[in-house]
């Protein structure tokens, strides 16, 4: 074996401490449980799935040490297993990921009284690729290049989805201006 | 104002830069917003509120050291089976199950056997002399039974005359 493919070797056998996993993976549980959230819209099952996600990060902590943005690579790993986990539990009643934003009927404007709950429910009713995008942009303060590598798609076709979500976002904030204000000079 | 209107159309084109974003989240944090951005404050604050969103999930943290620690007390159990199973294995190997042949003198454990077999003819040995001491009292015994003999016949002698003398006495 050669000196090169040896110390190659040695570098991916090599097991990351623990304290190092803390520091590296731990440290963004908040962010990926965020991100679960966005995709699976519910808490506890995104709970689920960050501690699924960290226990198999562990067990394959050995290879962590080639990964140069450890950051987007457990974030696009965190996407992956929701999207998995979408899939395998998918059924009649369950949202569709890609589901569009529907007008909310009056119990339901009822419920949701709140504006801030309801532009939540505006994001969480855009299709999976761009409630990710904004949220990754928006609250996670990601580079384009970085969510380009989580949702493996090109940095233009990023700009794109993310100029669509805001968009959606913003006609829809100002229909909700709109109708209350009619509301009031009733 | 006109500044913040051509920036916040870059931002719903998705042109704006990190930089640009964080001004505009800047600008609703400083309190002096235009009446037409108003709308989008909450949108804004949304995303300030998600941000410090967190896991509330102590056992994160906690999980690791724990399965470290479930491995080592495996391996303890392993090992200590592992010590037991030895010990066993020697303990047959120490003790055969042929029995030996040996003998306890005065507590100590004599494996010697022509030791052992003077030791025990010279115990008998002593037992036979105290059995031949002691049977001594009784040769005299037999000795004054012998010399008492005569006496038995005298007592006879004795008798026959007292019935002698009876009958004689009848007549």
């Amino acid at each position: 074996m050669s000196d090169v493919r040896y110390s190659t070797f040695l570098r991916h056998y090599k097991c990351m401490e623990s304290t190092q996993f803390n520091n590296q993976i731990l440290n963004h549980s908040d962010k990926l449980f965020r991100l679960a959230k966005s995709i699976l819209r519910d808490g506890e099952a995104a709970r689920d799935a960050v501690q699924e996600l960290i226990m198999k990060l562990w067990e394959k902590r050995a290879q962590l040490n080639e990964v140069e943005n450890i950051q987007a690579f457990t974030m696009r790993s965190m996407r992956n297993l929701c999207l998995d986990s979408i899939r395998r539990n998918r059924d009649e009643d369950e949202l569709s990921p890609e589901l569009e934003y529907i007008e909310l009927n009056p119990f339901q404007q009822t419920e949701q009284k709140d504006l801030a709950s309801r532009i939540r429910n505006m994001i969480d009713r855009l299709p999976e690729l761009q409630r990710t995008i904004i949220r990754m942009r928006d609250v996670e303060e990601m580079e384009l290049s970085e969510i380009a590598y989580v949702t493996s798609i090109t940095e233009n076709a990023v700009s794109a989805n993310l100029s669509r979500a805001r968009q959606k976002i913003r006609a829809q904030i100002l229909n909700e201006h709109k109708r209350v204000e009619e509301r009031i000079w009733k | 104002m006109e500044m913040m209107n051509e920036l916040f159309e870059k931002y719903f084109r998705g042109e704006t830069s990190l930089a640009e974003e964080k001004e505009l989240k800047q600008y609703f944090l400083k309190g002096n917003v235009s009446p037409e951005h108003e709308a989008y404050r909450v949108l804004f604050e949304e995303f300030s509120k998600e941000m410090n969103e967190t896991t509330n999930l102590p056992s994160v943290h906690a999980y690791i050291p724990k399965q470290r620690s479930m491995n080592r007390i495996w391996y303890q159990w392993l090992a200590l089976a592992g010590i037991a199973a030895a010990v066993i294995m020697l303990l047959w190997i120490q003790f055969p199950t042929t029995p030996e042949n040996y003998a306890i003198i005065g507590g100590n454990r004599i494996d010697n056997t022509e030791f052992a077999q003077r030791y025990t003819a010279k115990k008998l040995t002593n037992v036979n002399k105290m059995l031949a001491r002691s049977m001594k009292p009784l040769q005299s015994l037999k000795n004054v039974r012998e010399e008492m003999q005569p006496l038995k016949t005298l007592s006879e002698v004795r008798r026959k005359m007292t019935e002698l003398q009876n009958k004689l006495q009848l007549k």
